[in-house]
């Protein structure tokens, strides 16, 4: 009974917005543009936060990475430089000393994966290519969600046997010339032949996640059993041009350390620092622990979008700002209709109830047609710009939620004014 | 001697907070038989409007006590003078006062809106009274396609539809032609031939005597009743 009453004072309450359309489409138009950009806004947030999400999600947030740096020298100061020059060789970065450790003095850890990379050509008859070796253990493979697109992955079997086999992207192969079936096609790496066992996806590490793993931009690594490079061919590399050389050795470009339980990460990582740092006082060595970054990240796109809702925001105010504007317009021009729904019997909350059906209703309407601009802005800008965005139920429910607010706020001031009007002076009105 | 559905005792009204108050009602007595069809003439400043507005529960009187079909309403609050308002006064103004973007059938259906009893169990109701005053062909326009006499009429309508104690009506005819005003009048004849109580505020001699008995007022006081 109640609840039809209510549908009634509704029905009434619609009745005077469908009187004056235009007025109510243009009073609409403020909080359609502000829910519109609200919404694209939160979905821009969103798509930053998911590409982020993917981008460092992809090193692995139990992972703790550990790269070589090559530490600044001074050029032509050889002789006052440090010990870890010797003769041509430069020696720096990660020592098997340093795997050993943490294999055996951290505790909490699933897997310490060694990674050596090296510069080396590529050969197919007479074609090469200039790619990045990279010596792995078959683990190596699962940490980083390296898939196979065909073949097999490395296999301790490899390592075992030191065999010549490698992995490699099927990018490679279109640079080399292979076009046929690659696997068991054989790859001259220098002057020893390797035989190809896998092809990976051309799913790329991106951004972040490609830095932080020391990965080609190009598609030009090789995966090498760990074992076979260190025992075939050592880890001292030379380069040169022109008459001079230079030989580099770094025993290990990376160590990859999985933590077996997420909330030890940061600290197992603060532990690792400590002994990195009694061995390495020079610093040839970076440590990057995903989950840290993508906290920070994370807080950093969580400022930015609270910025960007914000700015959204304030034509979402404007667009209240009309609609109060209009009502209170509004309440003049009907005075003498609030005087005679007086004289009728309307109690004064009835008044109100009035004015907050029809500026709720206005705002509720402008925020689902904001919904469906927003949506509209987010497809346009995604086509434009290759931006990532999400349009998540949690923005729209927050663009509902804000709208229902405006129009309620927008509502209240107009609708007490008219309430609290006279009948008496109110059917006088002119 | 029937029990009057109105009486006034002593009321005076003053306005504003500080003296020297207007003083416009200066002790009214009245009372009003159920079935009665009264007219309160006046000039302008006479207080008739103000007297208008207490009979009408849009105001309060400051002195003095207003039986309303035995109960008291002079000092209401506001709430319980809407309900008082809704449910047992008819009104029916000089400019009409029909809310523009409703329907015919909308505005007499208004009055239902802040009653008890729901617009869908009185929409027979309020089409048979709407039939009653002529007006079962205009149901779905709106004011300003009728005329000023259509207007009232549906005024009249809107009046009855809670079927009130008294109606009251403020000049009905101010805003009419006289032949209009007369078919007005007449509709107000047969209300009052079906035994309703009504009370018409005019300045207008003529139209005061089609009342059955003719109330006077100056100066705030009653000077002259005649029937």
């Amino acid at each position: 009974m109640i609840s039809r009453k209510k549908k009634e004072l509704l029905r009434m309450g619609l009745q005077s917005l469908l009187g004056y359309p235009m007025r109510t489409v243009l009073t609409m138009l403020g909080v359609v543009f502000g829910v519109g950009s609200v919404i694209a806004m939160l979905a821009l947030g969103a798509g930053a936060e998911k590409e982020l999400l993917q981008e460092i999600g992809r090193l692995g947030i139990q992972n703790i990475i550990i790269n070589s740096v090559e530490p600044d020298q001074p050029e032509n100061n050889s002789s006052s430089g440090s010990s870890s020059r010797r003769g041509w060789i430069n020696y720096y970065g990660l020592k098997f000393k340093d795997h050993r450790q943490i294999v055996e003095t951290i505790p909490g850890i699933e897997r310490v994966l060694p990674v050596h990379l090296s510069k080396k050509k590529a050969w197919n008859g007479s074609r090469w290519v200039e790619s990045t070796l990279f010596a792995v253990e078959p683990d190596y493979f699962e940490v980083f969600g390296l898939e196979i697109a065909s073949g097999r992955a490395l296999s301790p079997q490899d390592e075992e046997d030191l065999a010549r086999v490698c992995v490699v992207r099927s990018g490679l192969l279109q640079e080399l010339g292979i076009y046929e079936d690659p696997i068991g096609y054989v790859l001259t790496i220098e002057d020893q032949k390797f035989t190809i066992v896998g092809v990976l996806s051309e799913d790329r590490f991106q951004g972040y996640a490609q830095k932080a793993l020391v990965a080609d931009a190009r598609s030009s690594e090789i995966y090498i059993p760990y074992q076979t490079v260190l025992k075939r061919q050592g880890t001292r590399s030379f380069s040169g041009s022109a008459g001079s050389w230079e030989a580099t050795d770094v025993e290990l470009n990376q160590i990859v350390v999985e933590v077996e339980n997420l909330d030890q990460v940061i600290l197992t990582s603060r532990t690792i620092e400590n002994l990195l740092s009694r061995n390495h006082p020079e610093k040839d060595y970076e440590m990057i622990v995903p989950l840290e970054v993508l906290a920070q990240r994370r807080k950093t796109q969580q400022v930015f979008n609270i910025a960007l809702v914000a700015i959204a925001s304030i034509s979402l105010l404007v667009g209240g700002i009309g609609i109060a504007n209009i009502m209170l317009a509004t309440v003049t021009e009907r005075t003498r209709e609030i005087g005679v729904r007086r004289a009728l019997g309307a109690q004064k909350r009835h008044i109100i109830a009035q004015f907050l059906t029809e500026t709720t209703t206005i705002s509720i309407l402008g925020g689902v047609l904001g919904i469906f601009l927003g949506f509209g802005l987010v497809q346009i800008l995604v086509i434009f710009t290759g931006w990532t965005a999400v349009i998540t139920p949690i923005s729209i429910m927050v663009a509902l939620t804000i709208s229902v607010a405006v129009g309620i706020t927008s509502g209240i001031y107009p609708a007490r004014r008219a309430a609290a009007l006279d009948p008496i002076s109110a059917l006088r009105h002119q | 001697m029937p029990q009057p559905i109105i009486s006034l005792e002593g009321i005076h009204k003053y306005y504003g907070e500080v003296e020297p108050r207007l003083h416009v009602l200066k002790g009214i007595h009245l009372d009003v038989t159920q079935g009665e069809f009264v007219s309160i003439m006046g000039t302008s400043g006479s207080g008739k409007s103000t007297l208008l507005n207490l009979l009408g529960c849009l105001d309060v009187p400051t002195e003095g006590s207003y039986l309303l079909g035995g109960k008291d309403v002079s000092q209401q609050s506001d709430d319980e003078l809407s309900r008082i308002r809704n449910e047992d006064i008819g009104f029916i103004f000089q400019s009409f006062q029909l809310i523009p973007q409703l329907t015919v059938l909308e505005n007499v259906q208004v009055p239902l809106l802040y009653g008890e009893s729901s617009i869908r169990e009185k929409e027979e109701h309020c089409r048979s009274i709407l039939d009653s005053v002529g007006l079962s062909h205009r149901l779905s326009h709106r004011p300003s396609q009728l005329s000023g006499g259509e207007c009232q009429r549906v005024a009249i309508a809107r009046s009855l539809v809670n079927d009130p104690l008294i109606l009251l009506a403020d000049e009905p005819t101010g805003n009419l032609d006289s032949k209009t005003g007369q078919e007005v009048l007449e509709l107000m004849d047969s209300l009052h031939g079906d035994g309703r109580t009504i009370i018409m505020i005019t300045h207008d001699q003529e139209v005061a005597l089609r009342a059955q008995r003719q109330v006077r007022i100056h100066d705030g006081l009653v000077i002259e009743e005649a029937s």
